[in-house]
């Protein structure tokens, strides 16, 4: 028989048994995603990108390829691809020497504090442009506005001129300054850069020009 | 089943990355398996105290 004057809502063990579950849950379901997340962020190897097989992050030798940026009709959006192998600084880098300069790399990047100005992978600030896709901007390609200001024949060579040497090209109104970033420290940076192109985002940033051509003709671009 | 489950895209499977294809988000599916058991518990709280 239902009694009248019980209410559920004054009852301690309701709101303990729903802080349990709620609680308990969100724990179980919080270590969960974390070993799903590192499943999905651990770095591929060497043999990975030999054998085509897909990683969402690429091994560091993936900077002896080249990135490419295509729309994927199935997913929506572009995906990064791992083309035909593309000296990178004119040559091949063996696993060790990519994943050294990789680090140095990164290492440069956290000291100079890119994020500071850039956003990296969804992380910084807006100043300047969005380097997640830095190494396929049309900009930096052959014919593109950054590569000929430079005089450089490569996007690296291009790129590393630049970060060594921000000062005396100008860009827009927010130049960026000049950071005491060395010639080695400019290789690993680029390493980093193109490295991060090749990392599947799930299309992050949107609206990032494809070709040289779409560039010229006034679409988008991640700046 | 209304679209709500769509075939799954995304580079890593994941079943977490399953739950995120088209309007069955993971909102909604939290929602669901925290909310529904709360139900359960509301009234077997109830009958408790009743008797």
């Amino acid at each position: 028989m239902a009694n009248k004057n019980v209410s559920v809502w004054t009852s301690i063990p309701f709101w303990r048994r729903s802080a349990a579950w709620v609680t308990g849950f969100a724990t179980i379901l919080l270590i969960w995603l974390t070993f799903d997340t590192l499943g999905q962020i651990s770095m591929g190897t060497d043999a990975d990108l030999k054998n085509g097989v897909t990683k969402r992050v690429p091994g560091p030798t993936v900077i002896n390829y080249k990135i490419g940026y295509e729309m994927s009709a199935k997913r929506g959006h572009e995906v990064p691809t791992i083309g035909e192998k593309q000296p990178f600084f004119g040559k091949e880098w063996s696993e060790q020497e990519a994943a050294d300069l990789l680090h140095l790399g990164k290492l440069t990047s956290q000291a100079k504090n890119c994020m500071d100005c850039h956003t990296l992978l969804g992380n910084g600030a807006y100043y300047a442009p969005d380097l997640t896709k830095a190494w396929i901007d049309p900009a930096w390609q052959k014919g593109g506005p950054m590569q000929g200001m430079t005089g450089k024949n490569t996007v690296e060579e291009a790129m590393a001129e630049f970060l060594q040497h921000p000062s005396q090209y100008p860009t827009h109104a927010r130049m960026m300054p000049n950071l005491g970033i060395t010639a080695k420290e400019a290789k690993g940076l680029v390493a980093f850069l193109k490295h991060m192109s090749s990392i599947d985002t799930n299309g992050f940033p949107r609206n990032f020009s494809k070709t040289v051509d779409q560039f010229k003709t006034g679409g988008t671009n991640a700046h | 089943m209304f679209g709500l489950i769509e075939p799954f895209t995304d580079v890593n499977h994941s079943f977490f990355g399953m739950l995120n294809q088209g309007p069955l988000t993971l909102t909604i599916f939290l929602h669901t398996v925290i909310i529904l058991p709360m139900f359960w518990i509301y009234f077997s709280e109830k009958k408790r105290l009743n008797k």
